[in-house]
């Protein structure tokens, strides 16, 4: 049961720097990855990944690949704006959507995210928990 | 100055709804003149905001509902408070310190011990038949709780009664936290009923004494406006429920007679002429329970399936070829379970939707006649309140959904509703003159002042097919009264 639903996890895009950190440390313990890593390769799972947030200031952003053109910091501030409570929740909702609503709201939704939005339209569409929740 | 003046006028200037009435009544004048003409009222749907066909379902969660109606009931909270208690601080439930007095604004939940939950239903044997209509479920261990997104508080002290609230209503309370770190209710504001723009019935009156003013010169609103200043009538009926073993089609018949005005004499006729419009507020038709259970149905059942419909249509058909009709879909019509629903396809109506006098509007629905501000639905948000909380009477409901500025506090904790995201559309911006809702028990109406010179007249309207009343509105003095068609004969 459990190896179904993580193979479910691997079928995510994986791009750039999603096995920059080392992957034998995410298998510490009674990982059930350990199981499936001679038949797959060994990416982490997202949900691994957040239980090594402590190091980075946001969480679990180095195991979950990056969006398509958009950089580090950018993907900082992203995340910084999907957590942020005073827009409302952020799940269900595309992160434009969010930032229209919220622009529409009267909460002055920082302007740099709406560039960075409209660069790359992967980060538009998503949002901090997409396939994570 | 005649009818047929105006007809030269190009199409578009007229509301659609008016042109092929008034030709029809322009044809009578010439052939008779015995004949009575129609009333007519400007019409203005404002259902716009309850309609989701342009919504997409993205998979999100009800929490968007309420930052949406939270976010705005506390802007208007916090302009509403300077003038309240102007000396203490605003807080977030989180911000709270113990002793200290403040003003915290949120969203209030209701515990309530009895609330049915769905995991009971896992408990029970499924049943075809539908469990008898639940009663209330107030006990008295009920507690307040309030919330914003930083945390929630449970409200203690003897200010608030539970059982006058329901969850989903955005309050600001005056209070301090306790020891307990419960939250001790000094004093509570409610939004207040909203603002209301003036009725124009003033201006309709003087104009009806200028003789005579050339119609190309003010067009044709201001012929219109010289004819009005007489009484208009809007019917409401609701709870018709054609298809259910209480229908009696000779009641409906009686009332669609009258009203298109092929009953009575001159009197009556004349009278039945100043109706303008009818509003049918839901529950139009009644499918037999048993269809509904899942079976598969075999071809010659299927036919007892679309009878009701089809005899709903048949009648509606004979009232629009006389006046404007708007109908409401309602919790037992075929339309979509959750608020807000959505119109009654038209396929349904093929002899009714080909006029143009046919509306089919969403529940809840708004509009306005020569305006006055409508709002009204088919009953479920107070059926709700009802089940969960206390009052007098419904009428009392209607008036607190007021002063609450919102039509369906308890969606979507009680009530079905759809997962809007960016916005709360069941929030009540601007006072309406006529508030109604349909399939009530009994007739009831009153009429409710504001603090601001609001005025708004409450409706309750009984279900017909029980009653055999329909309630008549007077667009002119907002005065109400029942038409009523009892078929028994007991004498």
């Amino acid at each position: 049961m459990a190896s179904s639903g993580l193979k479910n996890f691997y079928r995510q895009k994986k791009k750039g720097g999603v096995a920059k950190r080392s992957s034998n440390r995410s298998f510490a313990g009674k990982s059930p990855t350990v199981s499936l890593s001679h038949l797959v390769d060994p990416v982490p799972s997202p949900l691994h990944g957040t239980l090594l947030s402590s190091r980075c200031s946001g969480a679990g952003r180095d195991k979950v690949p990056l969006a398509a053109g958009i950089g580090e910091e950018e993907d900082e501030k992203l995340r910084q704006f999907d957590m942020d409570m005073r827009y409302g929740p952020c799940i269900g909702l595309s992160r434009t959507d969010r930032w229209e609503r919220a622009a529409a709201m009267g909460l002055n939704p920082p302007a740099e995210v709406e560039t960075i939005l409209l660069k790359s339209s992967a980060a538009a569409s998503g949002c901090l928990w997409d396939g994570r929740v | 100055m005649e009818l047929r003046d105006i007809a030269p006028f190009p199409t578009s200037c007229f509301p659609s709804s008016l042109f092929p009435t008034m030709r029809a009544d322009v044809e009578m004048n010439e052939e008779s003149s015995k004949l009575f003409e129609r009333e007519q009222a400007i019409y203005n749907n404002l259902d716009e905001r309850f309609e989701i066909h342009k919504e997409k379902y993205k998979g999100q969660q009800y929490s968007h509902i309420y930052f949406s109606r939270l976010h705005h009931m506390r802007n208007l909270l916090y302009s509403l408070v300077p003038n309240w208690k102007p000396n203490l601080p605003v807080k977030t439930i989180l911000g709270l310190e113990e002793g200290k007095e403040c003003i915290i604004v949120g969203t209030i939940y209701k515990h309530m011990k009895l609330k049915p939950s769905i995991l009971d239903e896992y408990s029970k044997e499924r049943s075809k038949v539908p469990l008898v209509k639940p009663h209330n479920f107030v006990h008295p261990d009920d507690h307040l709780i309030l919330e914003d997104e930083s945390g929630r508080v449970t409200l203690t002290g003897s200010l608030l009664d539970p059982s006058a609230f329901v969850t989903g209503i955005v309050v600001a309370l005056h209070g301090k936290e306790t020891s307990e770190g419960d939250f001790f209710v000094e004093d509570m504001l409610e939004a207040g009923i909203p603002p209301q723009t003036e009725l124009p019935l003033s201006s309709i009156q003087c104009i009806k004494n200028v003789t005579y003013v050339s119609p190309l010169q003010l067009g044709i609103l201001g012929c219109l406006i010289i004819l009005a200043g007489e009484d208009k009538y809007v019917v409401f009926v609701s709870g018709l429920s054609i298809g259910s073993s209480i229908f009696n089609p000779l009641q409906f018949q009686l009332l669609v007679d009258h009203i298109t005005g092929h009953l009575g004499d001159r009197n009556e006729q004349s009278i039945a002429s100043q109706i303008v419009h009818v509003v049918v507020a839901g529950n139009s038709v009644q499918i037999p329970q048993v269809l509904l259970s899942g079976h598969t149905i075999a071809p010659r059942d299927q036919s007892t399936l679309t009878e009701p419909i089809k005899e709903l249509d048949i009648l509606l058909n004979q009232l629009v070829a006389a006046m404007p009709v708007d109908i409401m879909p309602g919790p037992n019509d075929p339309a979509n379970f959750s608020l807000p629903q959505q119109p009654l396809n038209r396929c349904l109506f093929p002899g009714a939707s080909a006029y143009n006098t046919f509306m089919s509007c969403t529940n809840p629905h708004q509009f306005e006649l020569d305006d006055i501000l409508f709002l009204g639905t088919s009953g479920q948000n107070i059926d709700d309140l009802f089940k969960y909380s206390e009052a007098k009477n419904r009428l009392e409901f209607l008036e607190k959904t007021l002063k609450w500025r919102h039509l369906v506090p308890t969606a979507p904790n009680t009530v079905g509703c759809y997962p809007f995201t960016d916005r709360d559309p069941f929030l009540i911006e601007s006072c309406p003159h006529v508030y109604f809702i349909g399939n009530q028990d009994k007739y009831e109406t009153t009429l409710v002042q504001g603090p601001e010179k609001q005025l708004v007249r409450l409706i309750c309207i009984p279900k017909f097919c029980e009653t055999g009343n329909a309630v008549v509105l007077n667009l002119r003095n907002l005065e109400c009264h029942t038409l009523s068609f009892p078929t028994s004969l007991d004498l």
